[in-house]
């Protein structure tokens, strides 16, 4: 049985894992309301919130699974990318327990975590594949060949996908963070009715800041009452070329690998125009999307683990290391 | 009755293990390397962290990030373990190793964390009146020791362990053990962002 923990960035979160790869437990306390009111995640106080929130929501997984800490086989621990006072916190306890009751422990990647939300239940893929991993903070495309390796095939060059679906719900006044109220709006608007610029690079790369630029002129080219009326047209082209760029890129890497098997992962995975438009990929569920703590059992279940004492000065890292 | 003692708070971090009012041994170590400090101690003494009877936390003020990591580890060790956790301020600590003396913790941004009137507080140090001949202790005491000593103050000198943030004096500290979800950070600061907030 293996705890894993995650608080990289704006989730507290904890689960239970199997040696099967059952889940028993999948807690997630999320901060979004928290940070709302400053219109993005402010590390600090999602720090702060972190420590007030990792022992109970440790606590609240282990009553859920009706498992006590004599029962642990392992602790899983997110150790980067994200905010290293975040991560610090998780990091911290993780180490605690795992010292505490003679554990050893798994440091993981957030990123291996992402992709190993696909080896779970339902959908339990196998590599190889080819994953498009979109989230707030990454979108990258990875050749996993296996388990615990990613190799890169393509990033964004500026901004995220899924932080250009939160910069254009800002613009659109659909408050922080926007990217699920933006796809919400968008199913009532018209995904032509706006043509905004896709940029075409020529590898396998993403840029997502002209079109957020372009948006912005859309929007101030129009008076409030326009706006109004024009809103869900606007959220639905505008979704539309970030779903446009992610899957023609997709595609194009797959054919370049020879990929037999695409999938999803990351909380743009959630998206519902790229779920419908990637229809024959592996998509995880939307809960396994987001941030969560499943996904970073999930990936333990396959790397080695630390045994004590040779974990306890391991250190947060702020950038990605892997692919 | 086997006592863990750690504080994070400042960049020259400690960690002690006493048994009973015996002190064991006695860390220096990054708050990050924490429990590696406390790892080596259990085991000079012939202990495991299964030994353990209760832990003592410093709660700051100093660096939010290393409160934390002492916090973390001090609430996740007690959670696990079903210890009893008793939380010390930092400033309480320094004091209690120098008495007599006004302890100064560095705050960056040209800010200091001290007691005033007994309480801790933030503040500039060119702000703090020390009466005269009051020895001040601490890093922040270090960084601004001209200024300190100007406004009367003494300072020991640069390498004096009186500067240091020692474990074995949270640990004689303590009196409050229990629920380690009662022992909370002190930050003495409200985050930048809630500030603008305000504004
Ligand atoms: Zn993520």
């Amino acid at each position: 049985m293996i705890l894993a923990i995650e608080t990289s960035c704006d989730e507290t979160a904890a689960a239970l894992i199997d040696d099967a790869g059952r889940l028993h437990a999948n807690v997630v306390s999320s901060q979004a309301e928290l940070h709302a009111r400053f219109g993005g995640v402010v590390p600090e106080v999602a720090s702060r919130r972190h420590l007030e929130l990792i022992c109970p929501v440790v606590q609240s997984a282990l009553d859920e699974a009706k498992l006590t800490f004599d029962q642990l086989d392992r602790v899983a621990v997110t150790q980067g990318p994200g905010l290293i006072g975040a991560l610090l916190v998780g990091i911290s306890a993780a180490k605690a327990i795992a010292w505490g009751k003679g554990l050893p422990l798994v440091p993981v990647d957030h990123l291996l975590g992402h992709v190993a939300a696909l080896y779970l239940e339902p959908v339990r893929l196998e590599p190889p594949f080819l994953c498009l991993l979109t989230s707030g903070g990454h979108t990258l495309l990875l050749d996993v060949q296996e388990h615990t390796s990613l190799r890169l095939l393509g990033t964004t060059l500026d901004d995220a996908a899924g932080e250009a679906f939160d910069k254009g719900a800002r613009l659109l006044g659909l408050g922080y963070p926007g990217g699920a109220a933006l796809d919400m709006l968008a199913r009532e608007g018209d995904p032509g009715a706006y043509s905004f610029p896709v940029a075409r690079l020529d590898g396998l790369d993403f840029s997502f800041s002209g079109l957020k630029t372009a948006l912005l002129y859309a929007v101030r080219g129009l008076d409030s009452a326009e706006l109004e009326r024009r809103r869900a047209d606007l959220a639905a082209s505008y979704q539309h070329a970030i779903v446009r760029a992610l899957v023609e890129q997709t595609l194009q890497a797959a054919e370049k690998i020879g990929a037999r098997q695409i999938a999803v992962a990351g909380g743009v995975a959630a998206n519902s125009e790229l779920r419908r438009a990637l229809a024959g990929a592996a998509l995880a569920p939307v809960e396994l999307c987001t941030d969560n703590a499943a996904m970073i059992a999930s990936a333990a279940r396959y790397l080695k683990p630390l045994n004590p004492p040779g974990y306890l000065g391991l250190d947060a890292y702020a950038s990605r290391q892997l692919a | 009755m086997l006592t863990l003692a750690l504080d994070t708070a400042t960049p020259r971090s400690s960690c002690a293990l006493l048994e009973g009012e015996k002190l064991l041994g006695e860390r220096e170590t990054k708050a990050v390397s924490v429990l590696a400090a406390a790892d080596a101690l259990l085991a000079e003494a012939g202990f495991t962290p299964a030994d353990l009877d209760r832990i003592v936390c410093g709660t700051g003020p100093g660096s939010f990030t290393g409160i934390r990591i002492g916090l973390a580890a001090a609430r996740g060790l007690a959670l696990a373990l079903a210890l009893p956790l008793a939380g010390v301020s930092t400033l309480d600590a320094l004091r209690e190793g120098v008495p007599g003396s006004l302890p100064v913790i560095d705050g960056s941004r040209k800010e200091i964390f001290t007691l005033i009137e007994g309480r801790p507080a933030v503040t500039r140090p060119e702000q703090l009146a020390p009466a005269p001949g009051t020895l001040c202790v601490g890093d922040g005491a270090v960084r601004y020791r001209a200024l300190l000593e100007a406004a009367g103050a003494e300072v020991p000198p640069d390498a004096s362990e009186l500067h240091l943030v020692r474990a074995r004096f949270h640990a004689r500290l303590a009196t409050d053990f229990g629920s380690a979800e009662l022992v909370e950070p002190l930050y003495l600061r409200i985050p930048d962002a809630e500030k603008a907030l305000e504004r």
